[in-house]
């Protein structure tokens, strides 16, 4: 359905009220105009405009989105919907977590039996645990390309400076979400790369060995690690990761759909000539067609508002941002599901702390630190880098004062930028395909030693 | 400030939630922190010490340790590579042990010879009760710094991992 054919309004049709609409015979339908059902959904589905609209209002499934959307929102290349496919990623790894947990008991001595029996007892175990695995995997990675991408939009600057941070946070949750999860087949690649990555945390100033204990429980990794990484796994980041994704879901929303900006700082767009009215709730005025306008609220100066726009450029969110993200969000569905098909996820012998695997490499979102462990003292590769580049681009919006968003006013940001991630893409390469026993370079094509 | 009812209400909930943050702070390390309890820690026999021959090294199971005899002087060595906690096995053929993560290597008295190791291996206390041989696990010595080797000679060998 065009638009165009949705403006035309069908009057007989657009009522608010189901009691005022004759009743159908159909049983289904006079399920759905009874008082259960309208007292779970308060607007029945009317295909009009108005009608869509009243339902997004009062749907919270479709209150997560507006009610109508700029209409360059639905480019695939305006945001490559990375965002979204994150948070598709996530339920997949919900959904597959609680089933994998049925099965799984965190205790040294039985958690790898389990990691056996899911591969060999139980009905589509093996398939579960594939796509747990890989949709981690990819989630890390779709995270980190979601914030790349949004870098290179300018899309962190005001009014989105917090919401960047949000998204730090919420990267950083998803790293804390694979790491931890890395333990739990308590295998020899999982209790050696989490040695590497927890014996990190010993090269901070004074309280190193204070702080590692308490992460692990103890001197070394056994049962109090493994209990302490599965609580943080299964409870304490999800619903950490949900809450602050929610905010995050919520600022996008009220900071406005990113657009382009010149090198001024004005909208090269969109007007914002509009003078906010300070500290309103609510105020009710008359527009000059004589319509009433309820303000519901002020947003931020430069957030673009429908209306703020000279014109109309705005589509209904449903269907045509909702058909789009079904689709995206079962093509994510079905590309896990290949992956899960086509490749088993890995499960070496049982944890042995006497025998350190050769090489024992770390999780592949953290090798390329390894690799920089291998040339730089460990609080400088281990410790100053990792947190500084964290606290670097968390503070980044805030440092970052160039209003443009168009990439040939932003050469040095860019640049920089550029040039980190260029680093840190060799690293990982480097450390995930060309290093082998003893850390000593090998070509993959001789022997791959990728640990995924 | 003049103290009114309002501020001092105001005061109040501070204090209170402050109190309550630091209660709950508390609790939350008395929880977590980590027991030391278990595992192997205390005094440990490690039977005559005699029984370790000049040149050997020798893995304690019961200690998780190495026990190596450098020129007669014995050490008790933690398995754990100073770098970043992988263990490091001894390498026969050349002597030295040798970590296989990232290729630190040691000499038989576990001091640093290369590799990003930031210094030797670390030791335990041991003593000599009769002739038998005893370390003292619950204590942790830091290993000598690097280019302070004092048993560092030429390897007897190749490499196990192809370091040197």
């Amino acid at each position: 359905m065009t638009e165009a054919s949705d403006t035309v309004v069908d009057v007989r049709n657009d009522v608010l009220e189901p009691q005022d609409r004759p009743v159908p015979e159909g049983w289904f339908d006079r399920v759905r105009h009874g008082e259960a059902w309208r007292s779970m959904f308060r607007h029945p589905h009317l295909d009009t405009p108005r009608g869509r609209a009243l339902q997004s209002f009062s749907n919270v499934f479709l209150h997560v989105y507006p009610v109508k959307v700029p209409a360059r929102v639905l480019k695939v290349r305006y945001s490559w919907r990375l965002g979204y496919i994150a948070s598709v990623l996530f339920g997949v790894l919900l959904a597959t977590g609680v089933y994998l947990m049925f099965f799984y008991t965190p205790s040294v001595t039985s958690a790898y039996g389990d990691m056996q029996q899911l591969r060999t007892g139980v009905g589509f175990g093996q398939l579960i645990r594939n796509v747990h695995r890989w949709s981690a995997h990819l989630m890390v990675l779709v995270v980190i390309l979601h914030l790349v991408r949004v870098f290179f939009a300018g899309a962190y600057k005001r009014p989105r400076q917090f919401n960047w941070v949000l998204g730090i946070v919420l990267l950083a949750i998803t790293l804390g979400f694979s790491f931890t999860g890395y333990l739990l087949p308590w295998d020899q690649l999982s209790y050696w790369a989490v040695t590497v990555g927890t014996n990190l945390v010993n090269y901070i100033p004074v309280l190193g060995d204070t702080l590692r204990d308490l992460l692990i429980g103890g001197e070394q990794i056994g049962q109090a690690t493994l209990l302490r990484f599965y609580a943080l796994h299964v409870a304490v980041l999800p619903v950490s990761l949900a809450l602050v994704l929610m905010i995050h879901i919520w600022r996008v929303r009220k900071d406005g759909f990113a657009v382009k900006r010149g090198g001024v700082g004005a909208f090269a767009e969109e007007s914002t000539d509009v003078t906010p009215i300070a500290s309103v709730t609510a105020v009710t005025n008359v527009a000059a067609d004589g319509r009433r306008v309820r303000l519901l609220g002020v947003v931020d100066r430069e957030s673009v508002t429908a209306e703020e726009r000279l014109t109309d450029d705005t589509v209904f969110t449903w269907p045509h941002m909702l058909v789009r993200h079904v689709v995206v969000g079962l093509g994510t569905v079905a590309v896990v599901l290949t992956l899960g098909v086509l490749f088993a996820a890995p499960l070496r012998g049982l944890a042995n702390p006497n025998e350190t695997p050769e090489p024992a490499k770390a999780p592949w979102y953290f090798v390329g630190l390894q690799e920089l462990l291998s040339h730089f003292d460990p609080l400088v590769a281990g410790i100053f880098v990792p947190a500084g580049a964290l606290i670097t681009l968390i503070a980044l919006p805030y440092i970052d004062r160039n209003p443009a968003t168009e990439s040939r006013y932003r050469k040095v940001a860019i640049t920089i930028f550029s040039i980190v991630l260029l680093v840190a893409l060799v690293l990982t390469v480097l450390g995930a395909l060309f290093r082998g026993p003893g850390w000593e370079f090998i070509a993959p094509w001789q022997h791959s030693y990728l640990e995924l | 400030m003049k103290l009114t009812r309002r501020s001092l209400l105001e005061s109040g909930w501070k204090l209170g939630g402050g109190f309550l943050a630091l209660i709950a702070g508390w609790t939350s390390w008395e929880l977590l922190r980590p027991l030391k309890a278990g595992g192997a820690s205390g005094k440990i026999k490690l039977g005559s010490a005699s029984s370790y021959a000049p040149g050997t090294a020798t893995y304690v199971n019961a200690a998780r340790l190495w026990v190596a005899n450098a020129d007669g002087h014995l050490f008790a060595l933690s398995q754990k590579c100073p770098h970043l906690g992988c263990r490091i096995p001894f390498c026969e053929s050349s002597g030295r042990f040798e970590c296989p993560c990232h290729g630190s290597v040691f000499d038989i008295g576990g001091e640093w010879i290369s590799g990003p190791s930031p210094r030797g291996m670390d030791q335990h206390p041991l003593s000599i009760e009769g002739d038998i041989l005893v370390v003292d696990t619950s204590q942790r010595i830091n290993g000598p710094d690097p280019g302070a080797a004092v048993f560092l000679t030429p390897a007897t060998g190749p490499s196990c991992s192809g370091k040197g």
